[in-house]
């Protein structure tokens, strides 16, 4: 009887997804192919919208010494700087935030809501308020201009979070679990590492998730610790070419899309953990 | 060998304490309840022999050694817990050699151990599934079995029984007391279900606000209780306590009838409580009179809801009962079946009975 109204309102919902999501998505896809086509092709008017003649030209070029005009950044270099600074930075996060929120979450100590809650309001200091303070902090200990001092800096920035997403899942599990596990014969570590852990995965995943999303595309820190070429990261690169190609659309297209890349893969393969992981503690049962 | 002594143990949180000193001694090979309402520190005391608890005060021996401060793993005590705990990303068979593991045992014999365990509690076809994909009473059982494999001197039960239905419950009663009768490991289980106490235990503690009320076999208990509070708990219908008061010839009730002769003299006038329980009473020509309320058959037995002055009784008989809700009754009380309490301290005025 009612079953009308309801596919009404299931059609006029998704069709209201499908507006935004092409909305959000037709610049991200229009970037997408513009990397496909030539650069005489973007110029030409009226627009083509389908490349009319794919070529991978642009890549080739972001990965070739010889097609280097000079100025364009050695973007494999760039790469293999952002990647090393996000895993390092996730992998550091991960294995503090781990031990971090499993103290916040069995353990008792003085001010311990006090710090956990410290954590959170860290967050909110977050940004260009603290660019100024850090670029002098780092100058002082002599890590600008310096990878390791970005690898620190983002682990520092992304600890708070991680712990307390850790934190708040190992919550949920059954304090009765490493009880039984110490009965077992277990020590407090092997409790955690063999029984916790296991069941805190799509917490992991999403702390690391979110931390490794976040440092491969930080890009107001890095633009300002990072002064020679060979340390830039790839949000620098492409930055770089709004000043380089006003006309080159290709290139921007190249560089985005392999940016992109990451974090579409992490996503693709971690979005079931991810909103378990988030949504740990919002509903019982 | 199993045995365990538990000397003055008092258990604090901050300024409260809710041990107040509790002496019990348990023999090698006996299953003990600790049973009692919510509250009464059961699970408490439990918890500080299994050593998740660390104890204020007084000593914890097993076997001659004292084990107050050793970790749980060094106890050599084995626990099922009410959610059982089992782990859920292991399979059964896992769940069961996770203390084997841990202590680096020898593959095979783990696999051999586990085998033997899952062979008793009929766990063989579900070895290779995990928690999630079992029953209630499946889970139970791997539980137990986690806890046999390790063939500890001591096992503890916390409530194991409260997360079943009706029915599992008393089948998995009577296969953790076939299960003791087997290995006769010393078992300490607690609950709050006095049938659980009466029909499991060798030796039922029943404790109350921290303190241990009585200690003593189940027919003990069922017969001398030493409190009203015991006498209440133990015993399905509770047992019926009304106000009344020594006479020259034995306990009358507030209206001056005869109830019956207390099992030792006590001085006329002295108010006491007096408690019988309803399969001791039954219809009688002369008596204590009172009306009939309900008239409840469950088959075997019948149950008669009774009103005389300000109480109300109940009595089960197996007689046919002709009565009906309204009649005017007559009834007494079993010779030797009347139990006196102090009016004031509740605590029994049989000889013999703990003194408060």
């Amino acid at each position: 009887m009612n079953e009308q109204p309801r596919v009404l309102y299931w059609t006029m919902l998704s069709l209201i997804g499908l507006v935004i999501a092409v909305y959000i998505l037709f610049p991200v896809f229009w970037l997408f192919l513009a990397s496909f086509k030539t650069q005489a092709e973007l110029a030409q008017l009226p627009i083509n919208f389908w490349p009319q003649t794919p070529t991978l030209d642009a890549y080739a070029a972001l990965f070739s010494d010889t097609h280097q005009k000079g100025q364009l950044l050695d973007w494999p270099r760039l790469i293999g700087n952002s990647f090393f600074i996000a895993v390092t930075s996730t992998i550091i996060v991960l294995i503090f935030g781990t031990f971090a929120g499993y103290a916040f979450a069995r353990l008792q100590f003085p001010g311990r809501d006090l710090i956990l809650g410290g954590l959170l309001i860290s967050r909110m200091f977050q940004g260009a308020a603290l660019l100024l303070p850090t670029y002098r902090l780092m100058s002082m200990i002599g890590l600008q201009d310096s990878l390791i001092g970005l690898v620190l800096l983002y682990s520092a920035f992304g600890l708070p979070f991680a712990t307390w997403i850790i934190a708040s899942s190992l919550r949920e599990i059954p304090r009765e679990l490493e009880e039984s596990a110490m009965m077992d014969g277990a020590s407090r570590l092997q409790s955690m590492v063999l029984v916790v852990l296991p069941l805190a995965t799509p917490a992991l995943i999403t702390a690391a998730m979110w931390h490794f999303v976040g440092a491969w595309s930080e890009f107001a820190f890095a633009s300002i610790l990072l002064e020679s070429n060979e340390n830039k990261t790839v949000t620098i690169g492409l930055a770089s070419f709004v000043e380089l190609f006003t006309l080159e659309f290709q290139y921007v297209g190249a560089a985005a899309t392999i940016v992109a890349l990451p974090i579409m893969l992490v996503f693709f393969f971690g979005q079931r953990y991810f909103t378990r992981g988030l949504l740990a503690g919002a509903v019982k049962g | 060998m199993g045995s365990v002594a538990l000397k003055d143990i008092r258990k604090s949180y901050g300024a409260v304490e809710v041990l107040h000193g509790i002496d019990l001694d348990i023999a090698d090979g006996e299953f003990t309840v600790l049973v009692g309402p919510s509250g009464c520190g059961k699970s408490t005391l439990l918890r500080s022999i299994a050593g998740l608890e660390t104890i204020s005060g007084g000593d914890i021996i097993l076997d001659d050694t004292k084990i107050n401060t050793l970790q749980p793993k060094e106890r050599d005590i084995a626990m099922v817990f009410q959610n059982y705990a089992l782990y859920p990303h292991m399979t059964v068979a896992k769940n069961m050699g996770f203390s084997l593991r841990l202590s680096k045992v020898d593959k095979d014999e783990i696999d051999r151990k586990v085998r033997a365990a899952a062979e008793i509690l009929d766990l063989t076809p579900l070895l290779d599934r995990y928690p999630r994909q079992l029953s209630g009473g499946q889970r139970q059982r791997v539980a137990m079995g986690r806890a046999i494999v390790r063939d500890p001197k001591v096992f503890l039960f916390d409530e194991p029984l409260s997360n079943l239905d009706a029915k599992l419950r008393v089948q998995m009663r009577s296969e953790i007391k076939e299960l003791h009768q087997r290995l006769k490991t010393t078992t300490i289980y607690v609950t709050h279900d006095q049938i659980e106490a009466m029909t499991m235990a060798d030796k039922i503690v029943v404790m109350r606000g921290g303190h241990v009320e009585q200690i003593g076999s189940p027919l003990e208990l069922y017969e001398n209780p030493a409190s009203v509070f015991v006498a209440g708990f133990i015993g399905s219908p509770s047992m019926n306590f009304v106000r009344a008061s020594a006479g020259a010839d034995g306990i009358e009730y507030a209206d001056g009838h005869w109830l019956g002769r207390p099992a030792a003299a006590i001085a006329p006038g002295r108010a006491v409580i007096a408690g019988f329980r309803p399969e001791d009473m039954r219809l009688a020509d002369t008596g204590l009179p009172a009306r009939v309320a309900l008239v409840e058959p469950t088959g075997a037995e019948t149950q008669l809801v009774l009103r005389t002055g300000q109480d109300s009784l109940v009595m089960t008989t197996r007689e046919r009962v002709t009565q009906k809700p309204g009649d005017l009754v007559h009834v007494v009380v079993s010779e030797g079946k009347l139990h006196c309490f102090d009016a004031d301290t509740e605590r029994s005025l049989a000889p013999g009975a703990a003194p408060a």
